[in-house]
């Protein structure tokens, strides 16, 4: 029993369906982005020191499981147009990747680095979003569009974020999800399988949410675009995201 | 000296950041910096190529501190020489064709990335460097199609490019990781010298690991180089920009030969991979080639002729020819990226005066004069067959005794034969006044393209494969039991000859059409016009998919 209530707490924090379903449920009532920042930064960490106290072996069903989670919610994300709610999905199917090194007993460090690689730039997306919110009212795809034309700055960003996400090189997610494959293939080769069709989802939803906002021909109101200093801040930011993906092919070898 | 390939693929990303540096300062003058960039590329890969011609051999080069290896052989050093060539006609194409788009100098950067990352491609020594540049490919592939931000037609096609890509990456990715755990390395070099040295040390649920790994990498290049099935996002990428589409055209549609020439070793140790190959190639080249001829768009129309193309490129390669694969892309892409650079001017040119002296050829091609006299049928079929087979066999007479031997050199006398035979058969039907004359120039064009093309390929295959040894496995890789083989021959002969029976028979009965044959005819000519319903097919299964996840978030509350 006590057992099982420790893997339904881990399953909730590296998130496992159905009780993935209250993280999502949780980032939509957060309106506050520092806290949205937060969540998205702490959440997986909690559920690695959690798996860290773990007194018994974490069960073999739980891997499949979390395919499964990461395949269902990159496929839903797809149909996804609310930036907040992007995000959300994204970390989950990401998380919930994080099963696969905690079975093939890779150092915690390093999936605790995994799921940073996997946080920063959805915490990026976050600001980005909330930054869309005071510019038009909402952070929805679709609904206004031109954002290339009248914002070229924060689209250059965007692009940049939403490229890190979806594991692009020379990003580390794109470094993570080729060790998790290395892994996957040493446990179960379908596995592998299955977390390239993942990856292929991700770039989908990647696409999909960059074409519904900065294409397209630009209202008449020109909202003010990212002044130079936050755009030295992203910028230094994901700078630093690819010297550490850069340093983290040295984990491949 | 080996290091100068470093400095390769360094040029564009320096002239891509000193672009973006200065792009504000210099504007549209901006776009000389990464023209001069493209032209240092551009010469300093003609240096590469020199010191691969005067130093035999694959010298590798790591960069520091990192797992990365950078290969400086005989493929690399032609490769980047090609694409820094291309690259740079297409800086100085865009630098007056693109004036007047916004974002001019995103464009020059965007273009200088790619330059790199195609370089970086061809030169990658090591599993992990090829990933990163093949994949980056398609992603600054993406933004260069979708380069007018207000088109959401060529966004709507670049994405489509995108997802074939994606398609196509993930299973090198899962090559490489499978390549990796057999042999613990990334490097190149390592992986095919245990290889050869132990083909069959590793299995993959049951597999040989050089035939799933080869399968893999075939996958790969069918999508990257648009064969049948994944073939729907090259004829409809012309929205993007024109430069666009003759970098895409003359060089990043022939990745796909190019990977499977860079895994030649994996290849020589699989069992029957090149023999889909060859079937896959075969297949797209009959597809594109029939697509392409019935398009009336003739931006399509150019997109299936390079889809056909593709499909010689890997048949090629699937019967062991992989050298000849290189030149063809090369060939290819030379000639593609002509036409997509040529043919603004030359329309605008026709607009003026259509240049077209009312010669011969004129009243043949234009006014369509009937022959004053034909010559006797019987005496043409005899050209017709014999000819070509002369000429093909002299030419393979100059380079090698034994040719009859290799079962990829009787493929493609077959298909030269085929193609020489088809040529005058076509001159002798559209009747010219002139025939002699129209017949003689299709057979003097025919023996020096067949000339050119079996000395050039041979001079390839020396200078890309100079072990003897490992080109007779090549070819022998692809080769098949004798028996099916000549089976296979006489049949295609035999539907061959049918198929000019049967249009010497509609010529002869003057256009009087069979009932049957003419509806056949039109529902063949109704799937061909539409692309076999693909993109429909396609653009089907993405809106259901989409409604299938928009279902599954009502029914679980978006959460």
């Amino acid at each position: 029993m006590t057992e099982a209530a420790f893997l339904l707490l881990t399953g909730l924090f590296l998130p496992l369906f159905p009780v993935s379903m209250l993280f999502n449920w949780l980032l939509g009532r957060t309106g506050n982005h520092l806290l949205r920042a937060l969540l998205l930064l702490l959440w997986p960490q909690a559920g690695l020191l959690l798996l860290q106290n773990l007194a018994f072996q974490v069960p073999e069903w739980s891997l499949t499981l979390a395919l499964a989670t990461s395949a269902l919610y990159a496929f839903r994300v797809l149909a996804i147009r609310d930036i907040g709610q992007w995000c959300g999905f994204l970390a989950t199917s990401s998380w919930a990747m994080l099963w696969i090194p905690v079975h093939a007993d890779i150092p915690m460090f390093h999936v605790q680095l995994y799921a940073l690689g996997f946080s920063v730039p959805l915490v990026l997306l976050a600001f980005l979003g909330s930054g869309l919110e005071q510019r038009f009212g909402a952070a929805c795809t679709g609904l206004y569009g031109g954002l290339a034309e009248s914002i070229p700055r924060f689209s250059t960003i965007l692009v940049l974020v939403v490229l890190a996400i979806i594991a692009t090189p020379l990003f580390p997610s794109f470094f993570i999800m080729t060790a998790m494959l290395l892994q996957a293939m040493s446990a179960m080769p379908a596995l592998a399988v299955g977390i390239a069709g993942v990856w292929l989802l991700w770039s989908w939803a990647g696409a999909w949410l960059l074409q519904g906002l900065i294409i397209g021909i630009p209202g008449e109101e020109r909202p003010a675009d990212l002044h130079a200093g936050a755009t030295w801040g992203y910028v230094s930011i994901l700078g630093l995201l690819i010297m550490a993906g850069i340093v983290g092919t040295g984990l491949l070898s | 000296m080996e290091k100068i390939i470093l400095i390769v693929p360094m040029i564009p990303v320096l002239s891509a950041l000193l672009t973006q540096l200065f792009s504000a300062r210099l504007a549209h003058d901006s776009a000389r910096i990464s023209i001069t960039g493209s032209l240092l590329t551009f010469l300093v890969s003609v240096a590469t190529l020199w010191f691969a011609l005067s130093s035999p051999g694959s010298h590798t080069v790591s960069l520091p501190d990192t797992p990365a290896l950078l290969l400086l052989d005989p493929l690399s050093s032609l490769m980047a020489t090609v694409i820094a060539g291309i690259s740079l006609i297409v800086h100085i194409y865009s630098r007056r064709y693109m004036a007047d788009e916004a974002g001019y100098c995103r464009f020059f950067i965007l273009l200088d990335l790619m330059t790199a990352a195609l370089l970086v491609m061809v030169a990658a020594g090591d599993l992990l460097t090829l990933l990163i540049a093949w994949h980056l490919v398609g992603v600054l592939l993406y933004f260069l199609l979708g380069h007018n931000t207000r088109d959401t037609s060529a966004w709507r096609y670049a994405f489509w490019t995108k997802i074939t890509y994606r398609l196509g990456d993930l299973p090198l990715v899962i090559a490489a990781v499978l390549l990796y755990q057999a042999y613990g390395s990334w490097s190149l070099p390592v992986i095919f010298e245990q290889m050869m040295a132990q083909p069959d040390a590793h299995r993959v649920l049951g597999l040989r690991l050089p035939d799933v790994v080869a399968a893999l990498i075939a996958f790969s290049a069918y999508a990257r180089s648009a064969q049948f099935f994944v073939h729907t996002w090259l004829p409809y990428t012309m929205s993007g920009p024109t430069p666009v589409s003759a970098l895409m055209h003359a060089g990043i549609v022939n990745a796909g030969g190019f990977i499977i020439n860079r895994f030649a070793p994996v290849f020589v140790q699989s069992s029957d991979v090149l023999h889909w190959v060859f079937i896959v190639g075969l297949f797209t080249a009959v597809i594109g080639s029939v697509l392409m001829l019935t398009q009336n768009d003739i931006k399509k129309s150019l997109g299936y002729s390079t889809m056909g193309q593709m499909g010689f490129m890997i048949m090629e390669c699937g019967i062991g020819a992989f050298s000849l694969a290189i030149y063809h892309l090369i060939a290819h892409g030379l000639f593609k990226g002509t036409m997509f650079l040529g043919a603004g001017s030359v329309i605008n040119g026709a607009r003026k005066n259509d240049g077209v002296p009312k010669d011969d050829l004129y009243t043949f091609v234009v006014e369509r004069k009937p022959a004053r006299q034909r010559l006797p049928w019987l005496t043409m079929a005899a050209v017709t067959l014999a000819v070509p087979v002369f000429i093909l066999v002299s030419a393979h007479w100059l380079i090698s005794q034994d040719y009859f031997q290799k079962q990829s050199a009787v493929v493609l006398l077959f298909f030269g034969w085929i193609t020489g035979a088809q040529l005058i058969f076509s001159t002798y039907k559209m009747g010219t006044q002139n025939m002699r004359r129209m017949v003689i120039l299709a057979i003097v064009s025919f023996a020096v393209v067949v000339l050119g093309y079996t000395l050039i390929s041979h001079a390839f295959d020396l200078f890309l494969y100079p072990d003897p040894v490992f080109r007779e496995q090549l070819y022998a890789a692809a080769d098949i039991h004798i028996i099916w083989f000549d089976a296979l021959i006489v049949l295609i002969t035999l539907i061959i000859i049918f198929g000019w029976f049967i249009t010497f028979l509609a010529g002869r009965d003057g256009g009087r059409k069979n009932r049957y044959a003419s509806s056949l005819w039109l529902m063949f000519y109704a799937l061909t016009s539409r692309e076999f319903y693909l993109p429909h097919l396609y653009t089907l299964m993405t809106r259901r998919l989409l409604r299938l996840a928009e279902r599954l978030n009502i029914w679980l509350r978006w959460i």
